[in-house]
């Protein structure tokens, strides 16, 4: 019996300490200066507490039924803090007023705890004992919160988690209050189906625990989300602020549509423009359909073929209103032919040739994707080349990841390819690099088509001039048994997002 | 290529522990059961002819010119160079109902993989005989190898005080003393190039050395090479390449592993079904005169000539190459030469079926754990062209070189797939804490005597010497004549079979 008292005491006390921390390592988290959060988090808690011990005092009848309302109350609103407080967040307004209002709630009914649990003991223990017992076990518990917390708990269960397990004992302090103490409660059965319910609710919380912080997680982006879907290969996230949409591809940007055709005029005219009997054009990658639309507006194409590998992307991108605006129902086009598939196993399969080579990948950011930039690549996409057709690849910054750039230029040159570097900016990603590589002879077009919004002729000209910040630097070729630009862009991009 | 059963295993949930891990979210989810067994088990026929039968008398009779016993790299090597002269008119009669021999594989619904050796490093330019071989098969032209059969990056990983470091030689944590070793180690490698006599093949080089009667580990010593990290990168060369721990290892052979070779590129070259891609690219070629599930028993002079006994047919040959392990000749041939100095090192390699990657970092080709009894996995689709692969097929090898062979034999034989699957498994969740959950199926292959132990004393031995330098009716042609298996080796010693056999057949 004495055991299990003073055990409880000491599952309070740290319950009690686990809140404080979970709420000011959540206000560090997400608003920064740890110092200043904690030191305020800490100091209203402690006020709250002592408000709470001070309102014990109006409490005069009942008292074990209240102690064990104020362990499920304490359970859910702790239990649900981190949850409470990350939606908060993300939702915006007022999160300082959430923050405080749930530490000075927890605060204020852990306060109440102890001057209860002290006056329900008072009868079985000498004054002296009782208050050196129950303040002994309260420091306990509190050293038992603070080394857990950071050790195991942080690590371990994550802040969400972390948050509902402890709300889970105290409603296990109330449950086995309503035992220990059953002959002082007029109506335990009443009480232990609350706890009941209130244990239920965490536990379930807990095991789903997942999908709350997934779904809180969704409300960090700067903007309104309003498509988001794991596939089979990645998550996408689409999001829009006023008339910017934005696609993220886990947690990649891959376009804005402000600048977007930036982008992917640079991307196909240099090269299709100069193609005026080019019939039939392969993409790779660019499930987006953006580069397709560009490539449509050439009447003398007969057959596009975009080979994507995730279908989720170029479903969302053939059915979606606001994407097929953006690109123009360019998948949905009957020039259009869509193969959801793994594009070097699948060139390595197709016999069919082409004209014009579309290459926009993401960037080699590991072995996988790397893989899709070394010479045995670019020799079997040249076997796939009509005599006079050209190849664009997406190729990185030449700004940001210089030899990662020039790598790619070197490793396509190995391959056979009179390669003509050139670049463009594009706001929202910085200064954008392309190769453009063609096994015979290659001329800048002279006319382009009509209805740009970018390039222009004078443009398209200084595109191929490299200021001297990107020039040329010296690499080695992209290999499968080097896998070098990996290694190059790991390097660079590294030196840049520190 | 059935396994002999499958067991299905895997630990059991009780009721309560799901219920508590629901309620939790903390307990490890349900493992997934792991079907698989033993697989390839021959153990049986290799008993019957070291027992002598029974084996039913042949009820036919054919003349052929030159026989192969054993089409495993040396017997298809011998084919070769005889198709190569021109001469077509052979044989190659195999136990197994593969052929390949320690380079067979086998195959799933998601890749093929090997069950022995699984790369050939890419030769330099002094070895002419294997860049024959490799480019008759495509894989070098105008002097420039075949990007894509050379290993992709990235190639090896170790994992060393909790985590994965690129190249096998320890670097986590290497103090100045070991990176010291490390440099005066590779000058000796280099001294010992230099002097020309470790070759490929070995024959080339020199025909005795002191450094025979000394064990690896004892020259370590005596070169005061005390590094912890450059002791134990040795003794995982020697285990990995001939079975043996480096004080069991010859010292000779120890070095002719690092300085024998030169490579011209970054390699090795590799496949998904490992050197069976080799072996299956020449067993086609010899479709028709390669005649699997043929044991021989019985190998007699006749004359000038050879009686070769198989449970179907008895031939009468004018050179019979014996290509099989050398250790099986006193069983099979009348007048065998003594083989007692041959040894050989029981292997253990298993093939692990994965539903999906453990978390983590993705696999290199060769992952190996430092401070582990076993030698580490290769990922069996690291040479896909896919940028996505969720199931693979890990090839998890294990040379059961600590303590004596017979031992470790028994122990092969006598434990059972539960035991394999269990000590597999415990292995690899050191490094890779979810594998119970990733892997679906184990197969089990159990090789007694796998590969030639160049044992100390012995990669010189006068019987080898004898074995090797047979001329007649009978030529020896296992790459355990060299004492350590190795591909080149092999094909060396089927080549120079071979061309011995053509000699005697008429002075071609």
């Amino acid at each position: 019996m004495q055991v299990v008292l003073f055990l409880s005491v000491f599952l309070i006390a740290a319950c009690g300490l686990v809140y404080e921390l979970i709420a000011g390592t959540l206000a560090s988290y997400l608003l920064g200066d740890s110092v200043l959060q904690f030191s305020t988090v800490i100091g209203s808690y402690l006020f709250a507490m002592g408000i709470g011990s001070w309102m014990s005092r109006y409490l005069t009848r009942g008292l074990v039924a209240r102690f064990i309302s104020i362990e499920l109350m304490v359970g859910l609103v702790g239990g649900f803090s981190s949850t409470l407080l990350f939606f908060g967040f993300a939702w915006g307004r007022g999160f300082h007023l959430q923050l405080y209002g749930v530490v000075i709630a927890i605060g204020v009914l852990v306060g109440l705890e102890i001057p209860l649990l002290m006056r329900i003991l008072k009868g079985r223990f000498e004054f002296r004992d009782l208050v050196a017992h129950v303040l002994t076990f309260d420091y306990l518990g509190a050293l038992g919160a603070s080394l857990l917390f950071p050790l195991f708990l942080v690590p371990r269960l994550g802040l969400v988690r972390s948050a509902l397990a402890f709300g889970i004992v105290n409603a296990v302090v109330a449950l086995w209050s309503t035992f220990l103490f059953r002959e002082r409660l007029r109506r335990p059965g009443a009480l232990r189906v609350m706890s009941g319910a209130v244990l239920a609710l965490l536990g379930i919380a807990f095991a789903g625990a997942n999908r709350i912080t997934a779904a809180a997680e969704d409300n960090l982006y700067a903007d309104e989300v309003i498509f988001a879907r794991d596939t089979h290969y990645q998550r996408i996230v689409l999001t829009r602020w006023k008339d910017d949409l934005r696609l993220f591809l886990s947690s990649h940007l891959q376009f804005s549509s402000r600048d977007e055709y930036r982008y992917h005029e640079a991307l196909v005219h240099p090269g299709l423009a100069a193609l005026p009997d080019a019939r039939r054009v392969l993409v790779l990658g660019g499930g987006d359909g953006l580069a397709v639309r560009e490539i449509l507006r050439y009447p003398n194409i007969a057959r596009v073929t975009l080979v994507d590998l995730d279908p989720e992307m170029t479903r969302l991108f053939s059915t979606h209103p606001a994407l097929k605006q953006l690109n123009g129902g360019s998948l949905t086009n009957p020039r259009v032919r869509i193969i959801n598939a793994d594009a070097f196993p699948w060139l390595e399969r197709t016999a069919e040739m082409f004209d014009f080579v579309v290459v926009d990948f993401p960037d080699p950011t590991n072995y996988s994707l790397g893989k899709l930039y070394t010479t045995v690549f670019y020799r079997m996409l040249a076997r796939h080349l009509t005599p006079g057709a050209l190849v664009v690849v997406q190729s990185t910054s030449p700004m940001f990841a210089r030899q990662s750039y020039w790598c790619i230029v070197k490793t396509m040159e190995l391959c056979g390819f009179s390669v003509y570097p050139y670049h463009a900016y594009v706001p929202s990603f910085g200064e954008w690099g392309y190769a453009l590589g063609a096994l015979g002879p290659y001329r800048p077009p002279a006319t382009l088509p009509a209805g740009l919004r970018f390039l222009n002729t004078a443009t398209l000209a200084a595109m191929f001039d490299f200021p001297r910040d990107m020039a040329r630097v010296d690499a080695e070729p992209n290999r499968l048994n080097n896998q070098v630009l990996v290694r190059y862009y790991d390097e660079e991009w590294n030196r840049i997002a520190r | 290529m059935e396994p002999d059963r499958a067991v299905s295993g895997g630990r059991r949930v009780t009721r309560r522990e799901a219920v508590a891990a629901g309620l939790m979210g903390l307990a490890r989810r349900t493992e997934r059961p792991v079907a698989g067994g033993f697989v390839n088990d021959s153990a049986g026929l290799g008993h019957r002819l070291r027992s002598r039968g029974p084996f039913r008398a042949p009820g036919r009779k054919a003349r052929v010119p030159v026989v192969i016993v054993g089409a495993g790299m040396a017997g298809l090597c011998a084919a070769w160079q005889l198709e190569r002269r021109g001469f077509r008119d052979f044989v190659i009669l195999e136990l197994e109902p593969q052929p390949g021999g320690v380079s067979r594989w086998g195959e799933n619904e998601i890749t093929a993989y090997p069950w022995g050796a699984h790369y050939v490093p890419v030769p330099g330019a002094g070895s002419k005989l294997i860049r024959e071989l490799l480019a008759d098969l495509g894989l070098l032209a105008d002097g420039k190898w075949n990007e894509r059969h050379l290993c992709f990056s990235p190639q090896e990983r170790l994992y060393l005080h909790g985590r994965w470091q690129e190249g096998l030689e320890p670097a986590i944590g290497a103090t100045a003393r070991d990176r010291e070793q490390f440099g005066r180690f590779y000058e000796r490698v280099r001294e010992a190039r230099a002097t020309g006599r470790f070759r490929i093949p070995m024959a080339e080089g020199e025909t005795s050395s002191p450094l025979d009667r000394i064990s690896m580990a004892e020259w370590m010593a005596r070169e005061r090479f005390d590094s912890p990290y450059l002791n134990w990168y040795i003794d995982y060369c020697c285990r990995d390449d001939y079975g043996a721990l480096a004080c069991d290892t010859s010292a000779w052979a120890g070095l002719h592993y690092f300085a024998a070779r030169e490579p011209e590129e970054k390699g090795p070259l590799t496949w998904p079904e490992g050197n069976g891609w080799i072996a299956r690219r020449l067993a086609a070629r010899f479709h028709g005169r390669l005649r699997l599930d043929s044991p021989v028993y019985r190998i007699a002079p006749a004359g000038h000539r050879r009686t070769v006994l198989t449970e179907t047919t008895e031939y009468t040959a004018d050179a019979v190459i014996f290509a099989a392990p050398t250790f099986l000749a006193p069983y099979i041939v009348e007048d065998a030469p003594p083989t007692g100095d041959f040894e050989y090192s029981p292997w253990l390699t298993a093939n692990l079926t994965l539903e999906r990657q453990p978390k983590g970092e993705p696999a290199a080709w060769d992952n190996v754990v430092y401070g582990s009894p076993a030698l580490g996995y290769v990922v069996a689709t690291h040479q896909s062209l896919a940028s996505v692969e969720e199931r693979t097929v890990w090839t998890f090898y294990w040379a059961l070189a600590h303590g004596p062979a017979s031992r470790n034999r028994k122990m092969l034989l006598d434990s059972d797939w539960a035991f394999w699957r269990d000590a597999i498994l415990d292995d690899l969740a050191r490094v890779h804490p979810d594998i119970r959950d990733c892997v679906s199926r184990i197969d089990v292959f159990r090789i007694g005597h796998a590969m030639s132990r160049p044992a100390v004393g012995s990669v010189f031995s006068g019987q080898r010497k004898r074995a090797a330098a047979l001329e007649g009716s009978l030529l020896f042609a296992n790459s355990d004549l060299s004492g350590f298996s190795i591909i080149e080796e092999a094909q060396y010693r089927g080549v120079t079979a071979a061309d011995r056999a053509l000699r005697r057949l008429g002075g071609r």
